[in-house]
Formats: C-alpha cells, sequence, structure tokens
C-alpha cells in the first residue's frame, strides 16, 4: 500500500519540474516589464532583455543616444537634445512605460508579459 | 493493486493542468499595437479584436494623419511661397492653406479667404478661447515667439522685461480676429495664432474618427500623452496610467471606457532654464510670464480638442481660479498638482482615479464653485 512505486517517482519528479515554471508565471510580477523596444525614426531598430545589465549606444538623426539596462529597467542616460526630456523620464520598468527624444527620433518602449497600463498620459 | 490506478490518476491529473497552464498562456490576446513616429508627435495606438490587415490600414491612416496635422498647423513654419511684402499682401492670391500661410496674411490689416478645411479648427479654437476668458490665448504667437518656444529646442535668455510688456499692452485675443464664413480678419496687427495648445488634441479626435469610419469601435489613440479611448479591452475598461509630474514613474491610474479623453498639462514638458530660474512653455497672456502655482492639470472630457484647451487655461488660471474656468469650459473632472506636490481634485474624479505612489501624496478634493 505505501511503498513508493517507479511510476510514484516519475509523478514526484514531474511535479518538481513543474515547479521553478509555475513560480515564474504566477508569483512572478506579472507587469514588470521583460524587454523593451527600441524605434528609430519610427522603425524597429531592437528589442532587448531587460535582464541583461548592460548599455548601448543608439544611432539617431542628431547623433548617439546612450541607454542604460540595470536589473529589470531601462533609461535613457544621455542624448544630443538640449531640453533632456527623454533623460528626465527616468528609470522605465512596468509595460506600456515609454520614453523618448524626439528630435533624435529615438524611443523606448517596456513591453511586458501582462502591460500594468493600456496607456499613459503626461 | 491500489498503487497503480492512483498513480495514474495523479499523473493524468498533472497531465490535465499541465495541459490546462499551457493552454492558458499560450492564448495570446487579441490586442495591436504600433507605435508611430510621426511629425512632431510620438503616437501610440492600441487596438482590441482588429484584423492584422485593418490594424495595419488604421496605422497608416493615422500616421498620415499625425503628419497633415503638423504640417497645416505649425506655428513656426514658414509659409512655403512667401507673399507679403513690407506690410502689403497685394501680391498673395491663394487661399492660405496652412497655419503660417494665414499668419502671413493677418500681417496685413485686409480680409482673406481660407481654405474651408481649416474653419473648423479655428472656430473651435475661438470658442474654447471665449469660454475660457481667453485664459488659452491662441492669438499670442507672438509672445510665445519672443520667450523662445517657437524652437524645438528653446533657448535661454527670456525676453526684456520691456519687451514682455510691450507684447502684452497689444492684447492680441480671438475677439480681434473676425470670422465671416471662410474669410478673416484681423483689426489687431499684433496677433498672430499659435495652435500648440489644441492641434494635438484636434489631431487625436480625428485619428478617432477615421477609426471609426474603418469599423474600428474598441482602441486608444495617444500622442505624446494626449489620449482618447473609445470602446473597451474585451470584458474590461481601458487602464491608463498619468505620468507623476515631479519625478519618475506613474502617479494614478484610471480606468476610462466608452469615449473619453485624458489630457495633461505640464510645466516640466517643455523649458529653459536661465540664472538658476526655470522657465517654461505655458505663457500666461495676462502678465506674459509662465503661469505659476500649479505644476500640471489634468482633465478628462468627451473629446481631445477641449481636454486639451482646457489643461492649458487651467493652469493658467492657476491655484485660486482654475475651478472657475472649468465650470465655464463644461469640465468636471480635473486632478492638478501644485508646487509643494499636493494633489487637489475635483469629487468626479476622485472617486475613479487610484493612487500607484506609496506613500500616496497629499491630497484634497474641492468641488468646483
Amino acid at each position: 500500500m505505501t511503498h513508493i512505486t517507479r511510476v510514484d517517482m516519475v509523478v514526484i519528479a514531474l511535479a518538481l519540474l513543474l515547479l521553478p515554471y509555475l513560480y515564474i508565471n504566477y508569483w512572478g510580477d506579472a507587469t514588470r516589464g521583460e524587454q523593451a523596444r527600441i524605434l528609430v525614426g519610427g522603425e524597429e531598430f531592437a528589442v532587448v532583455s531587460l535582464h541583461e545589465n548592460k548599455r548601448l549606444s543608439i544611432p539617431g538623426t542628431l547623433g548617439i543616444s546612450l541607454l542604460e539596462i540595470h536589473d529589470g529597467k531601462i533609461r535613457f542616460i544621455a542624448s544630443p537634445c538640449r531640453n533632456k526630456n527623454c533623460v528626465h523620464s527616468g528609470w522605465l520598468s512596468l509595460g506600456g512605460e515609454f520614453a523618448a527624444c524626439l528630435p533624435n527620433r529615438i524611443s523606448v518602449q517596456v513591453i511586458g508579459r501582462q502591460a500594468r497600463f493600456d496607456a499613459i498620459n503626461f | 493493486m491500489m498503487v497503480i490506478p492512483r498513480c495514474a490518476r495523479w499523473l493524468a491529473h498533472y497531465c490535465f493542468v499541465g495541459a490546462a497552464l499551457a493552454g492558458c498562456t499560450a492564448q495570446q490576446e487579441p490586442v495591436y499595437q504600433d507605435q508611430i513616429l510621426a511629425l512632431g508627435a510620438l503616437v501610440d495606438i492600441t487596438l482590441w479584436d482588429v484584423e492584422p490587415e485593418l490594424a495595419a490600414r488604421a496605422s497608416a491612416q493615422l500616421h498620415a494623419d499625425f503628419d497633415a496635422v503638423h504640417t497645416t498647423w505649425h506655428a513656426w513654419a514658414a509659409p512655403a511661397h512667401p507673399c507679403a511684402h513690407n506690410g502689403t499682401c497685394a501680391s498673395c492670391t491663394a487661399q492660405p492653406r496652412t497655419l503660417a500661410e494665414i499668419n502671413e496674411r493677418l500681417t496685413c490689416a485686409t480680409a482673406f479667404a481660407v481654405d474651408p478645411a481649416l474653419l473648423p479648427l479655428i472656430t473651435r479654437a475661438d470658442q474654447l478661447a471665449r469660454a475660457s476668458g481667453e485664459l488659452f490665448n491662441p492669438a499670442i504667437g507672438k509672445l510665445i515667439a519672443a520667450w523662445g518656444f517657437h524652437s524645438d529646442e528653446p533657448l535661454p535668455p527670456p525676453p526684456s522685461a520691456d519687451s514682455v510688456t510691450n507684447l502684452v499692452a497689444q492684447s492680441p485675443s480671438m475677439d480681434d480676429l473676425h470670422i465671416t464664413g471662410n474669410t478673416l480678419q484681423s483689426s489687431n496687427p499684433a496677433m498672430q495664432l499659435d495652435f500648440g495648445a489644441i492641434a494635438q488634441g484636434y489631431a487625436v479626435d480625428l485619428a478617432i474618427q477615421h477609426l471609426r469610419e474603418l469599423g474600428i469601435h474598441n482602441a486608444i489613440v495617444n500622442a505624446s500623452g494626449d489620449i482618447r479611448v473609445i470602446g473597451k479591452r474585451g470584458a474590461r475598461a481601458w487602464r491608463i496610467g498619468i505620468r507623476n509630474p515631479r519625478g519618475p514613474g506613474i502617479i494614478a491610474s484610471i480606468d476610462m471606457e466608452g469615449d473619453e479623453s485624458i489630457v495633461t498639462s505640464g510645466t516640466y514638458e517643455r523649458y529653459f532654464e536661465y540664472q538658476g530660474t526655470r522657465y517654461h512653455h505655458i505663457i500666461d497672456p495676462r502678465s506674459g510670464y509662465p503661469a505659476s502655482g500649479l505644476v500640471s492639470v489634468t482633465v478628462l472630457h468627451t473629446d481631445t480638442t477641449t481636454a486639451d484647451a482646457a489643461s492649458t487655461a487651467l493652469l493658467v488660471a492657476g491655484l485660486e481660479d482654475w475651478g472657475k474656468t472649468a465650470r465655464a469650459l463644461h469640465i468636471k473632472d480635473v486632478m492638478l498638482v501644485d508646487q509643494t506636490g499636493k494633489v487637489i481634485m475635483t469629487p468626479e474624479l476622485a472617486k475613479r482615479i487610484h493612487f500607484e505612489i506609496t506613500p500616496a501624496p497629499q491630497i484634497e478634493i474641492r468641488a468646483l464653485p
């Protein structure tokens, strides 16, 4: 009655294998952004993961805009426009958040598995 | 005897649960999203449950719409074919088809006919200017130019006090613009039109109208933060985040559906700094200087054109008088942020808004007078 058979082992192994997947999918914050889409001149330039810390140099019409990715967030750290609205936007991490340097024709939008907001007003 | 069937049951159960989970996550929601870098605006369009070909047509249509509005209503473009010389428009024959051409003709005292396609926004701006007590005043193009905001990158220094006083004393307003059919005449030579506080809202309204004509009834059009939503996102309302005017992130969110616009005017959007003072782009036509007291004004209304002009008018009206101006413009849903970070809301909007920052800001609920 109580001894563990091979079939039981398989079932337990399957259950354990399923755990990480379930954790990531259902306990993780689904509204956090996973990736960011970078547009240059309205065309997709790149889709980047927000889980790989790095800096990116993006060539726009005025020059290079510098982006930084750190721990699931992305921001403009430099851009060849005087007002620096994109830099002042700060870190973007929620699905749907975006920032743009219009003079340099570069925009960044966070893509979440499930966007927290459908649109952002400012 | 008993062990195998029980394990088989477990196994079957796990397979079932696993398959169901896989099914849930694999199922894509029918959301179409596109970002258009149009002339002068970053436009985000979101459509619910629309065939891909139709969605692509909608994107192309909206790209053309936003480009056309920008070209037609650009406040500081030069006319394509200049015709005015030394204050006379004798050699001007063609009907103006852009705001730049209208502004050129306004420098002459004579009446002129304009392309009838320009009239809807001119008359709407005229109505809103009057209803706002000229706090939304699109006739102060010269003042805006003097402040350097007729440039993609506004630069210090600010204009001299004398030149500001001079421009304010000439007090151009929409009262000085006489509209008869499609003929315009100005009785104030200082009038230059600047539709910067209304044209983007107008473009959003035009875009929504064109989406409807394409048979699309569940959508968001977001032009650099000026938003109009129609319909719903399937079973739920559209969820809109409002960016924090005093820092990064989102200050609050609101569910919107049916047909409604949300526009925020903020002093943080365009500005320059000179000798430690920040000068922003929303100029009070009464003083000639950037409006003071409020950092941002968020307004909800059915159409974006009204919400756009109203958010500017309320910001100019300031802490004391915004309520009167809102009432005059038939605006019920208002949220203001003042320089200390305090949030002031009408009770109508307070019921619908959800704060997204902790700790929540200091909040005051104030009914319209």
